[in-house]
């Protein structure tokens, strides 16, 4: 060893009186601007829809119930809690998260003894670092998945303003495939959906290319998916969580391309039915509409004998004889109807309960009785020059239309009204009209103001697209009438529709006039039922059946159900039609 | 660039090439004159310093690729070499003679995608997984979750909830 070996590690002792490069106070330290720290997360903005439970690749994130969150329609009230002994802060969650409340501060510091603490709920539980502006959060200049929805082949305004050829061509197989790898599979949808549909798992289905499993999971909860598939509300669309960074998935067009894609006579096969056992009991449904025949399939599914009561010549209520063909061909509907048919379900068509046939015979000859009979009675604005013979309810041309009835289509016309009835009458009328005249000379006139007009956005821009003319936030006042003969609609201005309970009350101003010329006009405001056939059963104040949970009335054979309980829309009167069989099932076992 | 690009062309099978950046651009070689082609960069072309030596897993096409990220300081600009190899058996040759520095990168990548490079350096010797006893973790067959839950044990009195079956207690219980 030589000298120099020795005296080497003196010379440190220099370091003594240098200035010393530790910090003094490390928890000074400040993170990168984008630095992954502890997360903070939006409470309003989270939406609980746990894709970053699903993303976590180290199964850190549970999604948990908080005080103060509550759960209602497109909200789980769920929050995720962090267990930061497995957390990676790889910010995945933070990347796929939809709504974007759930982001990462820049803060990494913090010390303490008991392992507990630090699985916490960002936001739930306060933390120093919760108002950081700074720390993690996704770029814009990426996302995980497609935030605008595959857009669905549709005729031209030319192509459909005359005829009553289907509108929207559907999904090919390419385009589906592609919309349906959009869903997360949250399944925030299913409890808004009224029949609460089981959506993610059709639309993972549809991703599979497995038409068939798809075809089983539509027909748990909803018999009807080529009449849903093409005129569903689709209340479902509104509160998926897709909409947060673009466009909501196209639920509809998924649950029509499952659909379209089975051949009718498979149908049997797939969705085993094909030896049902039948037991003795029988049941009567009244009307052959969403909610009668999503009954009447549950209810020959467990085995009872199911005959059916319709006023009119084919089945489908409502969807045949209100919707127009243009949304909903007949032929889609027979499709539907026919695989209800050949569980053994019987049809007698063109019987009126209460005029051909006494309820009372129902009873006597059947164990339980499910009357759902829809409203068919349109509602008049009852303005003076409303009782003129050229003055028509919407319901009724739209029925008379497909029953292959003439419509003395007129040149001018205005439809009041501001919902999708209102459309359906005005564009009906101006394809007769273009047919007729070879233009369009029509006017939608409603109380609401645009932003709050009831019909579906769509079908105000296709209206606008056929050439009619919207003219919403007018009140009818009377229909001028010179020489027995219409000359057109008075209007005055609509300030309101709503009071500030939210009822019906609107407010004028008188001296905002308009006059829209018209030799014809359609009210379109509302529809009545007709409940006469069932005199004596229980109403409520709102001069509704009184039913229970399971549409049971206040006569224990009696189940009333469909649009004159609930609605009105076809996925409710399914949903409550299913719900209806239940309860008759019950009823019957007990 | 492009002048370059086609100079190169004479010399070398450039099978695609990608002007992605005006400062970045990507050429594809095959396997056996990638290192011929980087060392020439090296060499002749200014392209002295060696930024990064990574890979992308394709499983679908059972191949790894490879790329060599090369900068010339006088053009103030990237040149990357993308090399496609097998993936049952990756082997590439090393280049830790080129710039030393690459034999952390080729250790690197024989731990996280279990690409051999013969001769390089302590390519075997464990880089940040000591005691490693899975498939390489980068390999895209490695089930993240599936290894998390299987190593780590979960923190007692966690309870999770789905926001479907939640919802369905919550909202519409007597369906």
């Amino acid at each position: 060893m030589s000298l120099k070996d020795v005296l080497k590690p003196f010379t440190a002792w220099k370091n003594l009186i240098l200035e010393p490069v530790s910090i003094k106070k490390p928890l000074e330290r400040q993170g990168a601007p984008r630095y992954r720290g502890f997360h903070q997360n939006d409470l309003e903005k989270c939406i609980g829809c746990g894709t970053c439970e699903e993303i976590c690749q180290n199964a850190a994130i549970d999604m948990v119930p908080v005080d103060g969150v509550e759960t209602k329609p497109g909200d789980s009230g769920l929050r995720p809690q962090i267990d930061y002994g497995r957390c990676c802060w790889c910010a995945l969650c933070v990347d796929i998260c939809t709504t974007n409340s759930l982001t990462m501060s820049n803060q990494f510091q913090w010390i303490d003894s008991d392992p507990e603490v630090f699985r916490f709920t960002p936001g739930a539980d306060p933390k120093y670092w919760d108002n950081s502006e700074l720390g993690y959060r996704k770029p814009e200049l990426y996302e995980l998945y497609n935030t605008e929805r595959v857009k669905v082949e549709e005729l031209h305004p030319e192509e459909r303003d005359r005829s009553f050829i289907e509108m929207v061509k559907g999904f090919s197989k390419e385009q589906a495939m592609r919309e349906s790898d959009r869903c997360v599979e949250c399944g925030l949808c299913i409890a808004t959906c009224p029949a609460h549909m089981g959506i993610p798992s059709y639309i993972k289905a549809v991703r599979n290319d497995n038409i068939e499993e798809g075809l089983r999971v539509l027909y748990e909860t909803n018999p009807l998916p080529e009449i849903c598939g093409r005129v569903c509300t689709h209340k479902c669309e509104t509160v998926c969580a897709m909409q947060y960074k673009g466009d909501p998935l196209s639920i509809r067009w998924l649950k029509r391309y499952i659909a379209d894609q089975v051949n009718s006579r498979d149908y049997q096969k797939i969705l085993g039915t094909e030896n049902l056992q039948k037991n003795k009991k029988k049941v009567a449904i009244i009307g052959a509409g969403p909610a009668g025949l999503s009954a009447a399939y549950y209810l020959s599914l467990m085995g009872y004998q199911v005959k059916i009561f319709e006023a009119l010549e084919k089945a489908g209520g409502m969807t045949r004889y209100g919707i127009p063909e243009y949304r909903l061909p007949y032929d889609q509907i027979d499709k539907d109807v026919k695989y209800i048919e050949s569980l053994g379900v019987e049809f007698q068509f063109n019987t009126k309960i209460g005029t051909d046939i006494p309820l009372e015979k129902l009873r006597k000859d059947f164990d339980a009785v499910y009357a759902a009979t829809g409203l068919h009675l349109g509602r008049s604005t009852r303005i003076k020059g409303s009782d003129h013979e050229k003055c028509y309810q919407a319901v009724d041309l739209l029925r008379e239309y497909t029953l292959g009835q003439e419509i003395d289509v007129q040149e001018k016309i205005v439809v009041i009204g501001g919902g999708n009835v209102a459309m359906d009458i005005g564009r009906t009328l101006a394809r007769l009209q273009n047919q007729k005249f070879g233009k369009v000379q029509l006017i939608i006139t409603s109380l609401e103001s645009e932003d709050i007009m009831p019909a579906d956005r769509e079908e105000i821009v296709e209206s606008r697209e056929e050439k009619i003319r919207i003219e919403p936030g007018w009140g009818p006042k009377d229909i001028k009438i010179k020489d027995q003969t219409i000359q057109g609609l008075n209007v005055i201005k609509c300030l309101s529709v709503f009071d500030d309970e939210g009822r019906f009350n609107p407010v004028f101003d008188t001296d905002q006039k308009n006059f829209f010329e018209a030799d014809m006009v359609v009210e379109a405001i509302g529809q009545g039922m007709d409940i006469e056939y069932m005199k004596g059963v229980v109403l409520t104040e709102r001069h509704k059946v009184k039913v229970d949970k399971n549409f049971q009335s206040s006569e224990p054979w009696l189940f009333v159900g469909g649009d004159i309980v609930s609605g009105p829309d076809a996925i409710s009167a399914i949903g409550n039609g299913h719900q209806a069989a239940k309860g008759i099932d019950q009823y019957l076992n007990q | 660039m492009k002048e370059l690009i086609a100079r190169l062309k004479k010399q070398f099978k450039i099978t695609d090439e990608v002007y992605q950046k005006p400062d970045q651009t990507y050429i594809t070689v095959p396997q056996e004159q990638a290192v011929a082609l980087v060392t020439h960069l090296r060499d002749y072309e200014g392209f002295n310093h060696l930024v990064l030596l990574t890979a992308v897993d394709w499983i679908e096409e059972n191949l790894f690729q490879l790329i060599y990220l090369l900068n010339n300081n006088d053009f103030k600009a990237d040149l990357g070499v993308r090399v496609m190899i097998d993936r049952h058996e990756a082997t590439m040759t090393s280049i830790h003679h080129l710039w030393k520095a690459a034999a952390t990168y080729q250790r690197e990548l024989k731990e996280m995608f279990g690409i051999d490079f013969p001769g390089s350096p302590r390519v075997d010797e464990p880089f940040i997984l000591e005691g490693w006893d899975n498939i390489p973790p980068y390999r895209r067959d490695f089930d993240t979750k599936k290894y998390s839950e299987e190593t780590y044990f979960p923190r007692p009195g966690r309870t999770t909830h789905d926001p479907a079956e939640y919802m369905k207690k919550k909202l519409y219980p007597e369906d």
